[in-house]
């Protein structure tokens, strides 16, 4: 027995410690996973207070819920019905707060499927999702990864990274801000107060791509090849332009603002449309690298 | 052909500037919900016009109007026991906007504000440029808006059973975000006063009052019991 050194009886003893400990550990910090067998484009709800929340996509006509909650304050109740997911998080006791309840989701659904999130805070992350989808955050950042769909975010001042988007977005915030890097949507109606945005991306044919904001900075990347008609407009801020625009040779020629900087000119053929508006923030019309 | 209430309404909505037709005025004087409504429109019209001033609180008439016709709702069921002044409203108005319908009631107000000022833009821009450049006359009155604020900021206190407690991360959020709005609407009015007939600026003021009655609206909707579903 005197032969066990020291170091091994303190390291045995850890390791039984730890095992007391692990299993003294509240049950409920478990992940917990339900599986809803769905149909194609299934309608996925999500309601959470705090916590993570990722969606990815898979082959499967299936959608996976996967939860952990530290506390075990709170509960998560699911709802299924034919091709309609329900989740919701929902206090367990009285009083209990953000940290109580912090729930982190991992769901996965078919590629093909409608989205429907509501959470304050949190990370959010979505990827690889074909369909339509909203977002009501009050401070959760968005991330959304090749999605395809119509999306619509409103957030208070989460942000929003939207990388390899397609299809339409609409996005409002007040303090947040907006990228869009690599998209190919072709209907962009973004609008933050104090955020900034940027649009690094092609504008495709017959877009329309309306961005406003109060007194960030709004910038939008171009390529030579691109084909749209700007205007853009600041009302006490700046305008910088780095694209030779010609005169507007279609429709009614409107003249830029008289209030503020801007100016309106095609690029092109005029074949997008591009609106950028800010009241005290810079607008930059850069050309891409 | 005598008027009805929802001919009226119409009338109401479609008048600009100027009295009302005969058959207006003559169901006006039979009708107490249209006489409050109408109340109301003038009381919001003129809130609008108070626009000049930063931090202006509204005119004492607009909280009777609103009062009575919440009384007239039955939303209020005991008038005795709700401070008249009010002065003392942070107390009395919190268990009115607990309850959804009048706090929706509320933000109606600020949208039917924030359209006002859209409307005011069609008017010719050297009568309301004279008119937001009248100095109004300060009130003691609490800000309708930070009453209203600072009521569903503090959902989540102990005092008020029934209720989830708020996280405060989202409350802080919403403070600081109220903050920039409230800025970027001082900043707009500014901008208007100065240069009445510039309609960007107006439409930067309209959407920022926009902003904050939806802000608000996120800030009740969270608050409430079962607000996250």
């Amino acid at each position: 027995m005197n032969a066990i050194s020291s170091p091994v009886r303190f390291g045995a003893l850890g390791a039984v410690m730890a095992g007391f400990i692990l299993a003294a550990s509240p049950a409920h910090a478990d992940r917990i996973e339900k599986h809803f067998p769905v149909q194609s484009k299934p309608k996925i709800m999500v309601r959470n207070s705090s916590g993570r929340i990722q969606v990815k996509a898979w082959t499967k006509n299936e959608v996976l819920v996967a939860w952990t909650n530290a506390t075990g304050k709170s509960v998560v109740e699911t709802e299924a019905a034919g091709n309609r997911v329900e989740v919701s998080t929902l206090a367990n006791e009285d009083g209990i707060t953000a940290d109580d309840s912090k729930t982190d989701f991992e769901i996965t659904v078919p590629v093909e499927s409608e989205l429907s999130v509501r959470t304050d805070s949190g990370n959010v992350t979505v990827d690889s999702v074909h369909g339509d989808m909203t977002f009501d955050t009050v401070g959760a950042n968005l991330q959304l990864s090749d999605v395809d769909g119509y999306m619509v975010v409103k957030t208070i001042d989460g942000s929003l990274l939207c990388t390899r988007c397609s299809g339409k977005l609409e996005a409002n915030s007040i303090s947040g801000n907006v990228q869009m890097i690599a998209p190919t949507l072709d209907s962009v109606r973004v609008q933050t107060s104090s955020g900034n945005i940027l649009f690094d991306g092609s504008f495709l044919s017959r877009g329309i791509y309306i961005m406003k904001n109060f007194s960030g900075t709004i910038e939008v990347h171009f390529s030579s090849s691109d084909s749209f008609d700007v205007n853009a407009n600041s009302l006490k801020g700046d305008v910088i332009n780095q694209a030779t625009f010609k005169p507007d040779t279609h429709g009614t020629p409107h003249p830029a603002s008289k209030w503020g900087h801007g100016f309106v000119g095609t690029m092109n053929e005029g074949h997008a449309k591009v609106e950028l508006s800010s009241f005290s923030g810079t607008i930059k019309i850069l050309k891409r690298d | 052909m005598n008027m009805q209430c929802e001919q009226f309404e119409q009338l109401l909505e479609q008048q600009d500037e100027g009295a009302l037709p005969k058959p207006a005025l003559a169901h006006l004087e039979t009708c107490e919900a249209c006489r409050a409504l109408s109340a109301d429109f003038s009381a919001i019209h003129d809130m609008a016009l108070e626009l000049g001033n930063e931090e202006v609180a509204p005119p004492e008439r607009v909280w009777i109007s609103l009062r009575n016709q919440l009384e007239a709702e039955r939303l209020i069921l005991d008038p005795q026991a709700a401070p008249r002044n009010a002065s003392h409203a942070s107390s009395g108005w919190w268990s009115v906007f607990q309850r959804p319908a009048v706090a929706g009631a509320f933000l109606g107000l600020v949208l039917a504000a924030a359209s006002t000022v859209g409307y005011m833009s069609n008017f010719a821009q050297t009568s309301v440029h004279s008119q937001l450049a009248i100095q109004q006359e300060t009130s003691a009155v609490p800000a309708a808006d930070s009453i209203f604020k600072e009521e569903v900021l503090t959902v989540g206190s102990d005092s008020i059973p029934g209720l989830q407690r708020q996280d405060t991360a989202v409350t802080a959020s919403i403070r600081r975000n109220l903050q920039i709005v409230d800025n970027f609407i001082a900043i707009c009015e500014k901008s208007v006063r100065e240069q009445p007939d510039n309609q960007m600026a107006r439409e930067y003021l309209y959407g920022a009052y926009q902003q904050k009655a939806e802000l608000l609206a996120t800030a009740m909707n969270r608050s409430m019991p079962g607000g996250l579903q």
